[in-house]
């Protein structure tokens, strides 16, 4: 991945040379044809094609803001509301994500989007200690973070 | 009961970064823009501040090993010798003075000799700051 895309820059400076023109429009030009040669190319890398990563980084950014908006609504309603009918909670979350880049990620995700805050992650990194606002349904939320954060987050690091 | 710090970190590990190059760059914007030696030393002096505060002061000794009060000694020393380097032209003590050279990269660019007594100011500033630092946190 990281090989890729230094080979795109070199790529994108080759063109510079090439065409005699060192402006920042000449660099995008070769970077343009780069990302093409490279797609053409990708079955001699060991990884994917690292565009399909830049794919999965802007959807994941798409996922978070639409999810942030979505909870600081339902976190209004909870405010708004006459009556304080919360049920407060902890629970456990086992991930199957191992990197510490990745849990990073994943816990700034899960704290960000109100109503749910990671309070601790436990000492093998296994596990991620989550406080809710409300829980309805336990796995209910497990499997909404899972479904939407988890696997977004797989996508980039594949 | 041992907390796993792992998000602070990870998240320290990238942060670092991009404190010390702000710093950098208040550092050389002192000129004609606000910044300077001394908040650019301060800058930088938070920066390893951060990294003692989520790693061990061990770790970070270790890691860097710098002797902060030799560094504190060699801003003082660039300090004074950027004044005693204006007796060479028959002008008065710490005269300052700036020229602008044609560099082969960067074109037109004014030089000061007040850079460099800025860089003792910074030297001197981050050596101060972390000894301070470094000297509370060791004491039991």
């Amino acid at each position: 991945m990281a090989f890729q895309i230094l080979l795109n820059f070199i790529l994108g400076f080759l063109w510079m040379f090439l065409s005699n023109d060192y402006s920042s429009l000449a660099f995008a030009k070769g970077y343009f044809f780069g990302i093409l040669i490279l797609f053409v190319l990708r079955r001699f890398f060991q990884h994917r094609f690292y565009f399909y990563n830049v794919i999965a980084i802007i959807k994941l950014l798409y996922i978070f803001l639409v999810e942030l908006v979505k909870s600081n609504i339902s976190v209004l309603k909870v405010i708004l509301s006459p009556k304080l009918n919360l049920r407060p909670g902890i629970f456990a979350l086992e991930t199957e994500l191992e990197k510490e880049w990745e849990i990073t990620i994943l816990s700034n995700l899960i704290t960000l989007t109100p109503g749910t805050l990671v309070l601790e992650v436990s000492e093998d990194n296994k596990t991620l200690y989550i406080h809710a606002m409300d829980i309805d349904d336990v796995e209910q939320a497990k499997l909404d973070i899972k479904n939407t954060f988890e696997k977004a987050i797989k996508e980039v690091s594949r | 009961m041992k907390t796993n710090d792992i998000i602070f970190q990870t998240v320290t590990k990238i942060v670092v970064f991009i404190i010390i190059i702000y710093s950098l760059h208040l550092f050389f914007s002192g000129h004609y823009t606000p910044g300077g030696g001394f908040i650019g030393g301060l800058m930088t002096a938070s920066a390893l501040v951060l990294l003692l505060l989520a790693f061990d002061i061990k770790t970070v000794v270790n890691t860097l090993q710098v002797d902060y009060l030799k560094l504190t000694a060699t801003g003082l020393l660039i300090a004074v010798l950027t004044g005693i380097g204006s007796f060479f032209f028959n002008v008065p003590f710490l005269t300052h003075t700036f020229s602008y050279v044609q560099l082969p990269l960067l074109g037109k660019t004014s030089l000061a000799t007040a850079v460099l007594f800025d860089l003792g100011v910074y030297l001197v500033v981050i050596g101060v700051t972390m000894t301070i630092i470094q000297t509370i946190g060791e004491t039991e």
